[in-house]
């Protein structure tokens, strides 16, 4: 028995230099100069087994008086962007490396969980428009019809309509169908800092429902992971990564209004308020390139993004961001692992308050539990917070402190 | 205990009971090629005792879902459930590592290697005494001729993608192999982190 699995290694091993085909370096390295060539940095590990619901510390988190924090769903091991049928009652997270897709069930006193489609290749995007759910990984578009009353749905192929670019890097991703009725797609750039190979990446698309009318509405874009549409205005609001190995400072992530179809970020020659890249020099680098509403933190990883219109949190939250930082990786202490709530004023001044959180202990080095992804808000007006890092899902609810009554 | 009272308590009772010792059942199948106490004595067979947790934690979820390649490993893992998965880590990362059959070394090699490994800043993850930390691998007494294919699989990209691509980007064949000799016969540390 030994000796036939040793064969069969043997020929496995051998089989697969026959097409050894050295390819670049993986493009996160990209940047690192020579400075550098010490560091320790390198991405966190994620996990990709099911954390029980007795291991996740949800008492840790911290929220402003008046909400609360429970633990809503767990066993999703990688879940991270959320979606949810049109009666809310089903709710779709995609994952990266695990490959997978999740349904949650919500059956009012628990949840139950399933997958959908396994075995892809970071199907991170998932968006359900007029009862289909729409499954985006790197190399496949898949649609299934009529999920939420049908769970054995085979899916539809809709891989072609879309044209997507060869490059995996940063093409994970998060999709949404916009107040338009588009799918919006971003198609991040294919390395850490780098002229992009093609003009494919480094944007973002709006398609028709059926992968038609492709329009490229942003270029200069590194990396968006999150985005959402301005309940009044209806423009378009989206989370930018800034590049890493600049610095433990900077340039940090973004977050970025598009008023109208056609604005340009910066990347690779521009980040945030006008840094100019060290790497990848052009003259007027920042030249009708559109500054960010607001600096998101160095490496914060910037990813969620969602304008609160629910009844449930107090009216000063009405119609203001949440964003969620998952926590850096690409800096000697800690950034983000949080969510932050994001107002403008009248002038476009943006300032952010952290709301959620206590997922880090301290400032100094890395000692995180949880990774927050993104939020969702529910119909009762609570928010959901999904978590890659222990795969698990908060619910976030607010109910008004009582007063004290003075004797 | 308030459930046993229900209907189907003997049920979940008699499941309870044959799933405990699952993960303990399946430990002859892995040492059948991984070794007694997952020291390899196999070619191309990799030592598992003494390996983070979590390194083998990943690794047994990425071959059930198919997304690292092997014939061997993704039939195996079918339908062991995460659980299972976390015992069989928890159990080959707490036993002792014993290095089998490393054969004697080749000076020239040894030297070549060593400072290879410190050119390419292999111990900044893989710590300075190559045991391995988290969800990378104890490199320090595993076998030579494993260590040889799995960096020539990360050089043409047929792991998935992680920092070792980059790592190994351009590195030629024959300082491949000195790695592999120097690793392999480097004294393995601490057999649990």
């Amino acid at each position: 028995m030994r000796s036939l699995i040793a064969l069969a290694v043997t020929a496995a091993f051998t089989a697969s230099f026959a097409q050894a085909q050295p390819k670049p370096p993986p493009a996160w390295h990209q940047g690192k100069g020579a400075k550098m060539a010490d560091s320790k940095l390198a991405p966190h590990a994620g996990k990709m087994t099911e954390t029980a619901a007795s291991d996740i510390p949800v008492k840790n988190l911290k929220l402003p008086r008046g909400f609360k924090a429970e633990l809503w769903a767990s066993g999703l091991p990688g879940g991270r962007s959320m979606t949810a049928s049109a009666d809310g009652k089903k709710l779709y997270l995609g994952t990266r490396i695990i490959g997978r897709v999740y349904e949650v069930t919500d059956e009012g006193s628990k949840r139950t969980v399933r997958v959908v489609v396994d075995k892809l290749t970071q199907p991170s995007g998932v968006a359900v428009n007029k009862g289909s759910l729409y499954v985006f990984a790197i190399d496949k578009v898949l649609r299934y019809d009529n999920i939420a009353s049908n769970p054995n749905a085979q899916p539809v192929d809709m891989t072609k309509a879309f044209d997507l670019p060869p490059e995996q890097h940063h093409n994970w991703k998060y999709i949404a169908f916009g107040p338009d009725g588009k799918l919006y797609v971003p198609f991040g750039a294919p390395c850490n800092i780098c002229e992009p190979p093609t003009k494919e990446y480094a944007q973002i698309r709006r398609y028709n429902a059926d992968g038609s009318g492709k329009e490229i509405i942003a270029t200069g874009v590194r990396n968006t992971q999150g985005f959402d549409w301005h309940p009044k205005t209806r423009e378009l609001w989206f989370s930018d990564h800034g590049r890493d190995w600049a610095g433990d400072n900077g340039p940090q992530d973004e977050l970025n209004r598009l008023a109208k179809p056609g604005g340009n970020y910066g990347f690779p020659y521009c980040h945030a308020n006008g840094i100019v890249d060290p790497d990848i020099k052009k003259a007027d680098a920042c030249k009708g390139v559109t500054r960010p509403v607001a600096l998101m933190g160095p490496h914060a990883a910037a990813m969620g993004v969602k304008f609160y219109t629910g009844k449930m949190f107090p009216a000063e939250y009405q119609n203001t961001m949440f964003v969620v930082r998952k926590g850096s990786w690409n800096r000697t202490k800690p950034m983000g692992f949080d969510v932050v709530n994001v107002r403008v004023d009248g002038e476009g001044k943006a300032s952010m308050k952290p709301f959620l959180t206590g997922f880090q202990q301290g400032a100094e080095g890395y000692n995180f539990w949880g990774r927050p992804a993104y939020v969702h808000q529910m119909a009762d007006g609570s928010l959901l917070v999904s978590d890659e890092q222990v795969g698990a899902i908060y619910r976030i609810s607010y109910s008004a402190p009582k007063v004290a009554v003075k004797k | 205990m308030r459930f046993l009272l229900r209907k189907g308590r003997w049920a979940f009772l008699l499941t309870a009971l044959f799933s405990l010792p699952c993960f303990s059942q399946r430990i002859p199948a892995c040492e059948a090629c991984h070794g007694p106490g997952g020291n390899s004595t196999t070619a191309l067979i990799p030592s598992i005792a003494g390996q983070p947790k979590l390194f083998m934690e990943n690794q047994l979820v990425l071959f059930r879902e198919g997304i690292r390649k092997s014939p061997v490993m993704n039939p195996q893992m079918q339908g062991i459930a995460d659980r299972e998965i976390q015992q069989l880590a928890e159990h080959f990362s707490k036993q002792a590592v014993k290095v089998v059959s490393a054969g004697s070394a080749d000076p020239a090699l040894m030297k070549k290697g060593s400072e290879l490994a410190k050119k390419l800043r292999c111990g900044i993850c893989h710590l300075s005494d190559f045991s391995g930390q988290k969800q990378m691998p104890r490199l320090a007494g595993q076998r030579e001729e494993y260590l040889e294919s799995e960096m020539r699989a990360y050089r043409a990209n047929q792991r998935p993608e992680t920092a070792m691509n980059a790592a190994l980007y351009g590195v030629k064949d024959d300082e491949i192999r000195a790695l592999a000799h120097f690793l392999s016969r480097s004294a393995p540390g601490p057999t649990s982190r």
